[in-house]
């Protein structure tokens, strides 16, 4: 039977998309980004988290009619408030066949895609064709870099956003801004030259780094140790998009 | 804000007009007693004697004025007096009247001398009934007595030529108002001299109502623009947190200056006007503490009027607190108000409902400790075999005797003669009659309290012990009486594998459905309160999430120990309609939706949904509108009523020493949000200095 690990499913996600949205957080990523902050969202199996306010589980196996059981409880609600359901991670894709068959039970609800692009083409596809809108990562242009900080090399996700301006489905570009990382004025030149034109993206999201990133990796046993200076100050670049006429918002 | 209403404002928080105050107060009680002056004499004695002791202050930029130099009430009878009196009988809190909303449309409109007027009509009509004409000259009493106080501001005023606040105070309270300033010096004086009579919890009602007439001929007459307006709706709200520090209450801040906004006209028709936005603006930008802001809504209440209200509660003061007309109105007719008071209800010091200028009810005379309940019915079923219905039938009855406990206790209740409050109630100088002696609606409240705790027992229980009978009976008794102690796994099991309220999940709030069940039967059951009233059940808590768990002197509901949501002992209850401290729900929504599961037609009390929201979620106009969805949303899943707090500093604080209170805190963490007991110290304490950081 089709089954999916989920790590939160968490309402009124203020931040994750139009109106009033149910983000499902699903468990297990590909990539490894040295800034993290959903360490318990890595592993794809379920794990004990210690956290100062008692242990608990993180990692529900549900099958999609479970977890749309859950979602279209609340159906009419996101609907009439312009919201609906964003599936969220860790990574999404990494359990495509699950989320597309819960979006399929869904009822008449706005589906949001976050994703990081690291997928294959196919469960991409898979997704986006049953959603309204994507939330797509961009890190780093520069291969090297990307797998510094990743883990992972960034062919797949450079690819895929390709993919995606075909598909139709508007998206938002959101680039994490990490203190001599990312918000580099080269980086962030790069990534406006890649989205610059793009067909159906809304706008780039600059997602200010802060300092609660590695919050959780105590609870989840893990060890945060980011190789870059957490107290630099950020480089904010919205000019490089301006200028390329990408629309841009500093979240 | 205007330079000078920031300066006000901040002469008020540095505390600038104690200067002002006296060292000692009238030495009423000897007069008293030197002339055997009776009750109601008494209490007019005291309002005319403070108001002949206040000396006028009028800071230069002050165009709404009183500023109050007494500092404590003087008493009207010894103890010894005041012991024999009471003997036998039951007191309120402190004794008089108190927590009841004045009829402030009439007073204003009528004037101090159309009152005096009715006094005198009723006196010359009644005048074979000396009870009646006692009653009357006392409240004519008052009546000169404030109108002294004013005639003594405005001669002040002359003195240090401040035309302006002498033709104010030569007209109102006096005279009708005719202008909306007027209006607000009217209401600022008549408002004082309740607290220097010794009222406490004086609601300032339906003020977008009882105002609006004055404004509006205001701007129509082009007299006055609406940001002139805002300006003085701002100096009088700055000026109602003058004396807040002198009035008697629990904590500071606890003292029922509550203000209500929006919601129905007696008639039906909306009655949102442009006085609504104005008051919810001046509320913003004073930012202060009183008066607290209630907003009546309905499920069609348009998105703009609640996103104006999102910014108050972003400033995290704890208010609007929203009530849902098409919830409570019906409430109201069920429990025998009629429509057109049901529609003009308003809000005591924390949430009930009362109707202003037709209420004396006695609105929190105690509470049920639903726990409390649960535990007997535990303790009784249990040992004796019993099934699940047993144990519902154990907690149904002691909710019972609990209810009869507290009303049979207030069916002595003894209140005493309040001749200056009677002038502004209705029908009191029309019969000749005090309001302490009864109005229009005269019903008891009662709370509810800790529902949320002692459903997830019961639903644990039913579950473990019954259904699953993986624990066994006598061992959860034991470990109930043991605190746990040994018997921490068995704890565990409970606080986590029993369904839980607040998460939308029948189970659980099926059982909190049969508890307030219970509660409307046990207070219909208990019939007339003694005063011509009834009693109606709540959903609030009070103080009582805090005493019905650690105790408090004098209280008249039982204290529990540990209870079978594995709660220890002395652990406190969730506050209000919450879930219980410590349970982790996935978010608002279901939350709501658990709670609009009470049948909202029986238990009409009030008692807030309490939602905890941070900080971070109002970040931008997107967001504020968001949070207004939800409140619409609590009115269309057919919610009572619903607080949203903006979580701050003290609650991070609490957070962080005790985190397993606040599992659903949730703080914002760049383009994420996450729970804040799952942040390791040094990244909470990061969020506190962040929040420290916006608080300057
Ligand atoms: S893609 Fe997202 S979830 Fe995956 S490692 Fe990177 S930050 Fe974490």
């Amino acid at each position: 039977m089709l089954t999916g690990i989920v790590f939160d499913v968490k309402e009124f996600a203020i931040h994750d998309g139009p109106g009033i949205r149910t983000t499902v957080f699903l468990k297990g990523c590909p990539l490894h980004c040295a800034w993290c902050h959903n360490p318990e969202g890595i592993s794809p199996k379920p794990q004990v988290l210690h956290a100062p306010s008692g242990d608990r589980v993180a990692g529900t196996v549900y099958t999609p009619a479970e977890l749309a059981w859950i979602l279209n409880a609340q159906a009419d609600i996101m609907r009439a408030n312009e919201g609906g359901v964003t599936f969220s991670g860790g990574e999404p894709l990494r359990q495509a066949r699950f989320v597309a068959a819960t979006a399929r039970l869904l009822r008449g609800m706005h589906i949001l895609l976050d994703t990081s692009g690291y997928a294959t083409k196919g469960d991409l596809r898979l997704v986006v064709a049953l959603c309204d809108m994507v939330y797509y990562d961009l890190k780093l242009i520069d291969p090297a870099q990307h797998r510094r900080y990743t883990g992972y090399d960034n062919a797949p996700i450079l690819h895929n956003f390709h993919v995606l301006g075909g598909l139709g489905v508007p998206y938002v570009v959101r680039v994490p801004l990490i203190p001599g990382v990312t918000d580099t004025d080269d980086n962030l030149a790069a990534i406006a030259a890649t989205v610059r034109g793009a067909p159906g993206l809304l706008r780039v999201d600059l997602l200010p780094y802060n300092h609660v990133a590695g919050g959780k990796y105590a609870a989840a046993g893990m060890t945060f140790a980011p190789p870059y200076d957490e107290a630099r100050p950020l480089n904010i670049n919205t000019a490089v998009f301006t200028e390329a006429g990408v629309p841009v918002h500093v979240a | 804000m205007e330079q000078h209403l920031e300066e006000m404002k901040r002469r008020v928080r540095d505390g600038e007009h104690n200067r002002w105050r006296q060292d000692s107060v009238p030495d009423v009680l000897a007069e008293c007693e030197a002339e055997g002056l009776s009750w109601v004499r008494r209490a007019a004695r005291l309002t005319r004697r403070m108001c002949e002791a206040e000396r006028p202050v009028i800071e230069p930029d002050e165009r709404i004025v009183f500023t109050r130099t007494l500092r404590t009430i003087p008493p009207v009878y010894s103890p010894a007096d005041w012991a024999a009196r009471t003997a036998g009988r039951t007191v309120h809190e402190l004794g008089c009247v108190n927590n009841i909303c004045a009829d402030w449309g009439m007073i204003l409109s009528q004037g101090l001398l159309g009152r005096r007027q009715v006094a005198l009509e009723s006196r010359q009509r009644l005048a074979d009934q000396p009870e009646v004409v006692e009653f009357l000259d006392a409240a004519v009493e008052t009546i000169d007595a404030v109108l002294g106080l004013a005639a003594r501001y405005a001669h002040e005023a002359r003195e240090l030529g401040r035309l302006d606040v002498a033709a104010l105070l030569e007209r109102v309270p006096a005279h009708p108002a005719k202008t909306f300033h007027e209006a607000l010096q009217a209401l600022r004086v008549v408002h004082a001299v309740l607290w220097l009579s010794g009222h406490y919890q004086n609601a300032f009602g339906r003020l977008d109502q009882y105002l609006w007439p004055y404004l509006e001929a205001d701007l129509r007459a082009g007299r006055l623009d609406s940001a002139g307006a805002q300006a003085l709706l701002a100096e009088f709200f700055i000026a109602s947190n003058k004396d807040a520090d002198l009035y008697p209450g629990v904590q500071k801040g606890d003292n029922g200056q509550t203000l209500v906004l929006g919601g129905v006209r007696p008639d039906g028709t909306c009655g949102v006007n442009g006085l609504t936005r104005l008051a919810l603006r001046a509320a913003l930008e004073v930012s202060m503490i009183d008066p607290k802001i209630n907003l009546r809504i309905d499920p069609g209440t348009d998105l703009d009027l609640l996103s104006l209200a999102s910014e108050l509660t972003r400033k995290g003061l704890g208010f609007p607190q929203y009530s849902n007309d098409a919830v409570v109105i019906p409430g109201l007719v069920a429990h025998g108000y009629d429509l057109a008071d049901a529609r003009d209800y308003v809000m005591a010091a924390c949430w009930e409902f009362i109707i202003p200028g037709k209420g004396m009810e006695v609105v929190n005379t105690g509470a049920v400790s639903f726990p409390a309940a649960v535990d007997r019915g535990l303790r009784e079923a249990l040992p004796a075999g019993g099934d699940f219905q047993a144990v519902l039938e154990g907690t149904r009855q002691d909710v019972r005797r609990q209810v009869e406990r507290v009303v049979g206790d207030y069916r002595r209740l003894i209140l005493p003669p309040a001749p200056y409050y009677s002038i502004m109630l209705d029908g009191c100088l029309e019969q000749g009659r005090d309001a302490s002696e009864g109005l229009k609606y005269n019903n008891f409240g009662i709370h509810g309290a800790a529902s949320a705790n002692a459903a997830d027992a019961l639903a644990a229980v039913r579950k473990l012990v019954f259904e699953e009978q993986s624990i066994d009976r006598a061992t959860l008794l034991r470990a109930l009486d043991a605190n746990w102690e040994g018997y921490e796994p068995l704890r565990c099991r409970l606080a986590e594998e029993g369904p839980r309220v607040g998460n939308d999940d029948d189970a659980a709030d099926e059982l909190l459905v049969k508890l307030f069940g219970y509660l409307a039967q046990a207070c219909d059951a208990a019939g007339d309160n003694g005063r011509g009233g009834r009693v109606r059940p709540g959903t609030g808590s009070a103080m009582y999430y805090v005493w019905l768990a650690r105790g408090n002197p004098g209280m008249r509901e039982p204290v529990v120990g540990a209870t079978a949501e594995g709660r220890r002992v002395g652990d406190l209850f969730g506050a209000n309609l919450a879930p219980a401290q410590g349970v982790r729900v996935r978010g608002p929504i279901s939350t709501l939706r658990s709670f609009s599961k009470i049948d909202y037609q029986r238990i009409c009390n009030g008692g807030p949904i309490t939602l905890e929201l941070s900080d971070a979620v109002f970040r931008d106009a997107e967001s504020i509108s968001k949070v207004a969805m939800l409140v619409r949303t609590f009115a269309q899943v057919g919610c009572q009523q619903l607080q949203v707090n903006t979580v701050n500093l003290e609650t991070l604080l609490d957070a962080k020493a005790h985190p397993e209170r606040h599992k659903n805190l949730i703080v914002r963490v760049w383009g994420w949000s996450g729970y804040f007991c799952e942040l390791a110290p040094e990244y909470q304490d990061h969020i506190i200095a962040r929040q420290m950081h916006t608080m300057v």
